[in-house]
């Protein structure tokens, strides 16, 4: 399936970016050192830099293949296989730092329920790619783009967790599967972050698929 | 002086022919020098000037007795009072164009008066504020420069556009690395496309376009005056695809002689009409 | 310098003359054309033109030995070519017509001027 070779090839490109890679396989490692010592912030913490480096990682390989999903276009691809096959990648890379830095977690810190907290990596790293993705085609400029992604995820740490604003934020599923993994409580969180987390997920994916329906639109000429 | 029949079928090659004939001409060219006593250079001058020189003289324009003309096939495009209008700004008005396999139409005029305008919406990547446009469906654009993946090599190029097209990825690296021969180019396995040469990436952006086997083909001229070692003879692919029976649109910048092209459209000057 | 086209046909029509006459090779029919008093046509102009003729399928090529090594390529006219050289033929003398009258009229201006 053409999705499957765009997914395939845009790991590749990605690939051999290595500083780019190591930069954001290391960004959630730097959030977790940074809080080593408690469990809970240095897990949650550990988590957003997840979501925020696969966001940024698919923010910018959306906006890189500009001059190529056209031609891809015209030769037959369909919008689905294209956005898709590199959403499928982008989210592949981010299950690829969730399992390690599970590990890590597991080894490192003294975690309440620790599938809790591999759901809960599991679940930002699946909401991460959509929301870059989205915000990529919403803002085709990288500098602006970049710019709503950070501010989107600094108003993601600092908000009040109690508060309204913090609920519409799209990593607020990990807050919420994160507390019970930490701190234990009700399994009830589980099930609201896991259907936030859906939400998050669907909106971003539709709306991705939706604006790049628009923006790789190809007249459809009747034949001569 | 260095090896006279070795950089004219050098040249040869580079100029796109194949390499069997480019070797046969060689030894031609030397057998003739020997007749004249004389050494090819003598002769025919320096190796690369005169390669070049025979090339346009073999692609020249026959006079009317001698032409091999093939008979035009079905129409594959046609615009009937095609407009681009920007808010009041009028781009141009009135295209028309009925473009058959085996005609090449050159679209001119000066730089911003709508000439990509008018091939995109050829393609489809923009609409026309009114006319129509009747297109095949099996269409290959090649923008001026650009429209690859900076940091795959040539042959996933050839799979990701292949995919598009729903070829396997096999037999899609197989007929781009094919068609890239026919430009006298061996697309290296681990050269990515931003270490290509200019004119390099220019072959790559003409396998691409016509790896599908388009009926139709959109081109956009690239700019001239890439290193010498990769230059291509953008036009010679583009009559090489008429002859094929393919129908070629073509945007050219610069001054040209236009003899050979069917159909030509003057966007003129730009501006209001 | 001719113009280009120009000269194509002039050449071609003197090439396939001579072929006509008989086949040759390319020295051959360059000393030939020396000899005629018609050209001294430089090499990159002879051969590309022959070259030309091939193509268009007015000429057929063979090999012959040759004394100086590799095989000598001959050229022989074929029916297309001959056709070409008759209808060719035909217009060069038309415009040779038309161009000594012209030249006549003006010579006889001259005398009349000189009288």
């Amino acid at each position: 399936m053409t999705a499957f070779v765009v997914a395939n090839l845009s790991t590749r490109e990605v690939g051999r970016r290595w500083a780019a890679l190591l930069l954001v396989a290391g960004l959630p490692l730097w959030f977790y050192l940074v809080r080593r010592d408690l469990a809970g912030q240095s897990t949650r913490m550990l988590t957003l830099g997840i979501g925020w480096a696969v966001s940024t990682l698919t923010l910018f390989v959306v906006n890189a293949s500009r001059s190529v999903d056209p031609r891809l276009r015209l030769a037959g691809a369909s919008v689905v296989s294209i956005i898709g096959g590199r959403l499928i990648a982008m989210t592949g890379v981010g299950l690829a730092l969730v399992v390690g830095y599970w590990m890590l977690v597991g080894f490192d810190q003294d975690v309440l329920h620790l599938w809790a907290a591999g759901l809960m990596m599991l679940l930002t790293a699946l909401v991460a790619a959509p929301l870059g993705s989205l915000i990529g085609a919403l803002l085709p400029r990288e500098l602006e783009g970049a710019l709503a992604l950070l501010s989107v995820c600094a108003v993601q740490m600092l908000a009040d967790p109690a508060g309204t604003i913090a609920k519409v934020m799209p990593f607020w599923s990990a807050r919420e599967v994160g507390t019970y993994a930490i701190d234990g409580g009700s399994l009830e969180m589980v099930w609201r972050g896991l259907a936030h987390a859906g939400v998050v997920w669907l909106l971003g994916t539709a709306g991705t698929l939706a604006i790049f329906q628009w923006r790789l639109r190809i007249a459809r000429y009747p034949e001569p | 002086m260095i090896d006279w029949p070795a950089v004219f079928e050098a040249e040869l090659l580079r100029l796109g022919l194949q390499p069997g004939r480019a070797r046969q001409l060689s030894e031609e060219a030397t057998q003739e020098a020997a007749d004249h006593a004389g050494t090819p250079a003598d002769l025919f001058g320096p190796a690369h000037l005169y390669a070049r020189h025979l090339v346009a003289e073999l692609n020249a324009p026959d006079d009317q007795r001698g032409r091999q003309r093939y008979a035009p096939g079905p129409v594959f495009l046609s615009l009937a009072g095609v407009t681009k209008r920007y808010r009041r700004y009028t781009v141009f008005s009135g295209v028309d164009l009925t473009l058959r396999g085996g005609e090449v139409a050159a679209i001119v005029g000066a730089n911003g008066c709508g000439k990509s305008t008018l091939l995109r919406i050829c393609a489809g990547l923009t609409r026309p504020s009114s006319g129509a446009v009747r297109r095949t469906r099996r269409v290959g654009f090649v923008p001026q420069d650009g429209g690859t993946a900076g940091w795959l090599t040539a042959e996933e190029h050839f799979t990701l556009f292949g995919a598009a097209a729903g070829m396997v990825p096999g037999r899609a690296r197989s007929t781009g690395v094919h068609l890239a021969t026919r430009l006298a180019w061996r697309p290296s396995r681990r050269q990515r496309a931003q270490q290509l040469s200019g004119g390099t990436r220019q072959k790559l952006n003409l396998v691409l376009g016509e790896l599908h086997a388009p009926d139709l083909l959109l081109l956009d001229e690239p700019y001239q005056g890439f290193d010498q070692g990769t230059y291509l003879d953008f036009w010679q692919q583009v009559f090489a695809w008429r002859d094929a029976g393919r129908a070629v649109v073509v945007v050219t910048h610069l001054l040209h002689d236009l003899q050979n092209v069917d159909h030509v459209l003057d966007l003129g000057g730009g501006g209001d009409r | 310098m001719m113009s280009r086209p120009w000269l194509h046909g002039f050449l071609d029509l003197c090439l396939l003359a001579m072929l006509r006459e008989r086949a040759d090779y390319g020295y051959g029919l360059s000393q030939r054309l020396a000899a005629a008093g018609v050209a001294d046509v430089p090499g990159g102009t002879l051969y590309p033109a022959l070259l030309r003729l091939e193509q268009q399928g007015l000429a057929l090529p063979s090999w012959g030995p040759s004394e100086t090594g590799p095989r000598r390529k001959y050229y022989a006219i074929t029916p297309a070519g001959i056709d070409v050289l008759t209808g060719q033929a035909d217009e060069w003398s038309r415009f040779r017509d038309g161009v000594d009258s012209l030249l006549a009229a003006a010579v006889q201006t001259v005398h009349r001027e000189q009288r």
